[in-house]
């Protein structure tokens, strides 16, 4: 916001009164009573865009704790040269052969993606602060933000079933990376029923997320509160439009490849049969064509969080607002046209390459734009050091690491050395493990309050930071020496030379493992303890909406809209 | 760490400064890329630590800002925050300078890929050596003079220990390598512009050398080039790159460049049998030998 | 309503269609999956597999959708509130156009780029295994069994098929300002029109397929045109249902002259399916056919 958004009048009425429950309604008119929390239908047939959201984070977290033990799964394995887990024998067998190594990198890299930060970022937080911060009582379409919801447990249902059904001749579950490439996801590599259910469990997410993005984008442009244009819109709101939008636009896509997989695998068709005149790379280029723009999917929101955050504890406007609102669609626009540099190996026109390199590098731009805004907007503030901001402050640097380290990456000639190594891994982590999860805890810190209406204990919160912090560069920074040295990736056994550096990124995932405990444990003690939040624990730099709200806010809030100036 | 690790990291400081050390083989502890063995891949490794330099400075620039802010502008230093949201002229600096940045590193980067991707003109037709190669799960096959009455075909598999086929024994004696030797390496002669033609059988793959700086997916279908030359013999090992299966860690490549005269003999006994081409390679080019003499 | 609430927009009142249409789709997807591969009590090959699923779903939808009708009868879609659903349906059919980005990209990459893929300088022509790319030079390319993709001609039944939609195109505008002029005798006639234009395209695109001279599993030809051609046949048949459920509802004596966002939004989705039949008849008809000639000419239809 580019001046300070007050509201007028308005919600006065919720306000005057403590939990704003009793004068919240629901819309029948024989039921005055809001839903008890405890109520079955409450959660199952829930129309209520902020029990939605809750749903959301939980099943986030649900699914975030999977991908993050499939992730130890593979630290463990990859802890020295040699088969540890994945060899046949060890725990009874438990773990399988190589091909489950394979199988558990594919589903911690999907799970993480599609069922972790998507589903926290953009359906949680998304769906609990759109509506808040721009003064609207509820999401445009409640119902169909409902099955938004229930598509994912399903889908996430379907992709857990495959890891237990026939994959390639003779074992389980699907392993052939997350980029579904085939001929290894077709009948070649893995004839069995375990890839339908993935094309069947990404069908279904999908169309998820199309949903969900339809409906953000026509609350977005069609309920904001009286006085909010677009241009004093929150950069959250902001952030999950352009992200709405590229969801839109991309998922269809990726819809489209999968289903000509399925048909090549079911039904004879040879899109990417080499046999029948296909192309594999045809493939590729789909995938991708979804595949970059889904990566800055994952980030954008994140990018509006820590917008707010920063401006919070520095206790000063965001800097540049519309620039930093114009940089995430031009991250968003540019985002579409640069898909093939994740291809520059697969044999393409060297022409092409060239222009893939101009078009990707210039992502650069914008992006420094919004980390020397972030920057700016500190500069001269106030600033106090309370947990988001921890988060908020932490993932400027991590993103940034993460950013340049692409920019080398850009570079086809570079590439071709680096392509499929660990430091794409380590590229990807730092945006994404490092980036995106941090904007997630970021935001959760910022927000638990308001959600839950209890404080969490800020000493764990800080010290979930640190132990984070420290534990994920431990993972991954040492991941760039491996993939220089030219360590590939998605190896389940490497060369003795690899061992030191493989060595400290397995510690350092035990370290971010004791930072997920104590994450856990200082929800626990929050829930324990309840000690009730105020409506605004931040003061007077939190100026959006929300804050004008009780904590946790009434089941229905702004039945009088705010008036925004 | 172990003891003796400080060589590495010394080592590896000097290649970051593109000085470059000599080790043919990863190095482990190693921070940077293995030392590049053709004209190519040292100037694209020189342009890489160019932009290192670049994105590390960026990075420290952008964590100097940070610590700098936190320390100059937080509550106690300043409780009184300032209002400002605009500087038109920072803001423009902050576009500009990426840009010309950007510019730069394309600048270097353009001519790379091309001399990466295009044989040189200079290279004269009796001067290439065409070699296919396949990938397969989960083994490389390449064939020597192909379309000639010489053409013979030469698959190379992982050594490993304890395999059930002796001709597959990992022997560390003998110099080999876990994860990276194979039964049969691929060979090629030194100085020539060698071209690999390269597809797969199956699913893709991706034949890679790190000391080359090269990587190409052998795709179902699709024949891609690669070229490269090399002026020292000597023994160089890559890995498949492009997940392929169960196996997919398990295909390296062995490439050893041998003088031309070797490299004909070598298709004189690979003709009689592999197991002769190996003991003439042993002979001619023992891998410990080779290890050690680029170690020093 | 309560009292209190000073706004137009519509707090939908909680709902089991969203979870029992998920769940739908679980049993259909994985009754699919069974018919593929055999799952569970579906043996593979068994046709029925996604149909319990299929046969829920239509329930679950006609629910759904009957829930929606009721709301909106009882005033729940005030000004404000029809402006978003407007705004959803356009947006949904701009996610179905990225769908058909989809076909048309693999359509264009395969149909331009054929020769790349039959120079011996760039495809592995020396691998047995692909000896029928040997073929390539001609497009469309021969099928896997060798034997000669005959193309549509494109002047035939596909040009008949064009001046149906078109025509359906007309017919659905002229009963959209009858029916906002209040002339609903003239909206009935022009929407019974329109379906029936519908219908007669898709028995005509069904006669068409059945004298086909190629396959979907023949080549990355006949592979690349039934989806996208099939593809825009599926949605051909959804717009038919959808209008036929306006025409119901028309006769019935619903929609008002002032009010009738479903027929709206059938008719948004009609001129869509239009719009992309006319993409498929110039790029995939007309255009190879002008270029490249049609297969084996003297072909009808
Ligand atoms: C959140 C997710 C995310 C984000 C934001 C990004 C951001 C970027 N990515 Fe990344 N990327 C991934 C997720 C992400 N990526 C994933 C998951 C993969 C691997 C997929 C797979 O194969 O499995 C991948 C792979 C990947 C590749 C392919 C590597 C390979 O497989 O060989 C490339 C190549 O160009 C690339 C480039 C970039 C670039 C240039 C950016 C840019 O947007 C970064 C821009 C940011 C900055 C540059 C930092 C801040 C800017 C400044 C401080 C200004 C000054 C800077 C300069 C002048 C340089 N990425
Ligand atoms: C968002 C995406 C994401 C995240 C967070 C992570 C997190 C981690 N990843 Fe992941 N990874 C991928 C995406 C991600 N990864 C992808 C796409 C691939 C490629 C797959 C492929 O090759 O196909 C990959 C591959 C990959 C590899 C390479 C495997 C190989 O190539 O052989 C490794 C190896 O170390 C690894 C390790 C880890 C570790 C140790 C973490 C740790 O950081 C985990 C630590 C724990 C957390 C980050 C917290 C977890 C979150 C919660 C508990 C939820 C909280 C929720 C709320 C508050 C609502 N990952
Ligand atoms: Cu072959 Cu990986
Ligand atoms: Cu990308």
């Amino acid at each position: 916001m580019s001046s300070e958004p007050k509201t007028a009048a308005g919600h006065g009425h919720d306000h005057g009164h403590g939990h704003g429950h009793d004068h919240a309604h629901d819309d029948h008119a024989h039921d005055h009573q809001d839903p008890k929390w405890y109520s079955p239908a409450r959660w199952l047939f829930s129309t209520n865009h902020k029990d939605i959201g809750t749903l959301y984070l939980i099943f986030a977290m649900f699914a975030g704790i999977i991908g993050f033990v499939f992730s130890g799964f593979m630290r463990a394995e990859l802890a020295e040269p040699g088969l540890q887990l994945f060899n046949g024998t060890a725990f009874g067998g438990f773990f399988g052969s190589e091909h489950n190594y394979n199988v558990i990198t594919t589903m911690h890299g999907l799970i993480m993606i599609f069922f972790m930060v998507m589903p926290a970022l953009i359906g949680g937080f998304g769906n609990w602060f759109v509506p808040l911060m721009i003064g609207a009582p509820d999401m445009a379409m409640p119902r169909m933000n409902n099955i938004s919801f229930w598509l994912l447990p399903v889908s996430f249902f379907l992709l857990l079933l495959s890891m237990f059904v026939p994959g390639p001749a003779g074992a389980n579950g699907f392993g052939g990376g997350w980029v579904l490439y085939p001929p290894l996801s077709s009948t070649t590599g893995h004839p069995g029923l375990a890839m339908d259910l993935v094309i069947f469990s990404l069908h279904l997410a999908g169309m998820s997320s199309i949903l969900g993005a339809i409906n953000f984008i026509v609350t977005i442009l069609n309920m904001r509160a009286p006085g909010m244009t677009i241009h004093k819109m929150p950069l959250f709101a902001w952030s999950v439009l352009v992200t709405a939008f590229l969801l839109v636009l991309a998922l269809p896509v990726l819809a489209g490849a999968l289903t000509m997989l399925l048909t090549d695998r079911n039904f004879g068709s040879k899109f990417f049969e080499v046999s029948g005149g296909g192309d594999p790379v045809m493939f590729q280029h789909l995938f991708w064509f979804f595949g970059h723009p889904e990566v800055y999917i994952m980030i954008l929101p994140g990018f509006g969080i820590v917008s707010h955050v920063i401006s919070t504890f520095s206790r000063k406007p965001i800097f540049g607002y519309l620039a930093m609102a114009y940089a995430m669609v031009a991250i968003g626009f540019i985002g579409f046209i640069v898909w093939a540099h994740h291809m520059y190996t697969v044999g393409m026109n060297v022409n092409l390459k060239a222009y893939f390199i101009a078009a990707t590098m210039v992502i650069a731009v914008p992006t420094g734009v919004k980390i020397f805004s972030w920057i700016a907007t500190m500069w001269g503030g106030s600033i106090e050091f309370k947990v988001p901001m921890l988060w908020a402050i932490g993932f400027i640097f991590l993103f940034t690491v993460g950013g340049v380290t692409g920019v080398v990456l850009a570079n086809a000639g570079v590439d071709h050395a680096l392509h499929d190594t660990y430091y794409v891994v380590a590229h990807f982590h730092y945006v994404l493990s490092l980036g995106a999860v941090f904007t997630l805890f970021c935001g959760w810190y910022y927000w638990f309050e308001k959600m839950f209406g209890i404080k969490y204990n800020g000493f764990i919160g800080g010290l979930h930071f640190w132990l984070m912090f420290i534990g994920s560069n431990l993972i991954f920074f040492p991941q760039h020496f491996l993939g220089l040295q030219g360590m590939p990736r998605r190896y389940v056994d490497y060369a003795e030379a690899f061992r030191e550096w493989h060595h400290w990124s397995t510690i350092g995932y035990w370290i971010a493992a004791a930072a997920t405990i104590v994450f856990f444990l200082g929800m626990i003690e929050a829930l324990v303890r309840r000690r009730k939040a105020e409506a605004n624990p931040w003061g007077e730099g939190a100026t959006t909406l929300e804050w004008t709200l009780p904590s946790p806010p009434p089941f229905h809030q702004y039945n009088d809209l705010p008036r925004f100036k | 760490m172990r003891s003796g690790d400080w060589k590495y990291w010394a080592l590896s400081a000097a290649s970051l400064l593109g000085c470059g050390s000599a080790w043919a083989v990863p190095q482990d502890g190693g921070i940077n890329f293995q030392t590049p063995a053709t004209e190519t891949a040292k100037r694209v490794q020189d342009f890489h630590n160019e932009v290192l330099i670049i994105i590390v400075a960026i990075t420290i620039f952008v964590t100097g800002l940070l610590i700098w802010v936190m320390l100059r502008y937080n509550k106690r230093a300043n409780p009184v925050p300032k209002k400002f949201s605009h500087n038109t002229v920072i803001e423009i600096l902050w576009t500009v300078v990426p840009v010309l940045i950007l510019v730069w590193i394309a600048k270097g980067s353009f001519p790379l890929l091309y001399e990466q991707d295009v044989m040189p003109a200079e290279a004269r037709e009796e001067e290439i050596v065409d070699i296919k190669v396949y990938g397969n799960m989960w083994f490389w096959d390449y064939t020597y003079n192909v379309g000639t009455d010489n053409e013979f075909n030469v698959e190379s598999r992982m050594l490993k220990v304890g395999a059930p086929d002796p001709s597959l024994e990992l022997q560390p004696a003998r110099g080999d390598i876990a994860q990276l030797s194979v039964n049969n390496p691929m060979v090629a002669p030194v100085g020539k512009y060698i071209r690999l033609k390269i597809s797969a059988k199956d699913v893709i793959h991706a034949w890679a050398m790190p000391q080359f700086m090269l990587k190409v997916d052998a795709m179902p279908g699709r024949l891609n080039q690669l070229w490269f030359k090399v002026d020292e013999p000597g023994v160089f090992y890559g890995q498949c790159s492009e997940l392929c299966g169960k196996d997919h860690s398990n295909m390296p490549i062995e490439l050893r460049l041998l003088p031309q005269a070797q490299y004909d003999e070598w298709q004189v006994q690979y003709k009689t049998s592999p197991e002769a081409a190996r003991a003439y390679l042993d002979r001619v080019q023992p891998a410990k030998a080779a290890q050690v003499a680029s170690a020093q | 309503m309560a009292g209190d609430v000073k706004h137009d927009y519509h707090l939908v009142k909680p709902s089991p269609w969203p979870l029992l249409a998920s769940l739908a789709m679980l049993v259909m997807v994985l009754g699919g999956a069974g018919y593929m591969k055999g799952l569970w009590f579906v043996p593979q090959g068994a046709w029925w597999g996604p149909l319990p699923g299929l046969v829920a779903l239509i329930f679950v939808l006609i629910g759904w959708w009957g829930d929606v009708l009721k709301e909106s009868r009882q005033g729940d879609h005030k000004e404000v509130v029809q402006i978003s659903l407007r705004y959803g349906m356009v947006l949904f059919i701009a996610s179905e156009v990225m769908f058909f980005v989809a076909w048309f990209w693999e359509f264009f990459e395969m149909a331009i780029y054929h020769t790349l893929r039959a120079n011996p300088e760039h495809s592995d022509l020396a691998n047995p295994a692909l000896e029928p790319l040997l073929k390539w030079n001609e497009w469309p390319i021969a099928q896997t069994d060798g034997s000669l993709v005959r193309p549509f001609d494109p002047f035939h039944l596909p040009l008949i098929n064009t001046l149906i939609l078109l025509l359906s195109g007309t017919t659905v505008t002229w009963a959209h300002h009858a029916l906002q002029s209040g002339d609903r005798k003239s909206a009935i006639s022009g929407l019974a029109l329109t379906v029936i234009l519908g219908v007669a395209f898709t028995c005509l695109q069904v006669v068409e397929y059945m004298e086909a001279g190629f396959s979907y599993d023949g080549s990355i030809y006949g592979s690349a045109f039934f989806m996208a051609t099939g593809f825009h046949g599926a949605h051909v048949v959804i717009g038919t249902i959808m209008l036929m459920v306006c025409l119901g509802r028309l006769m019935a004596g619903g929609m008002k002259p002032e009010k009738h966002l479903g027929f709206e939004f059938a008719a948004w989705y009609w001129h869509f399916v239009d719009v992309v039949w006319l993409f498929l008849f110039a790029f995939v008809y007309v255009a190879p056919h002008i270029i490249w000639g049609s297969g084996a000419p003297g072909l009808g239809h």
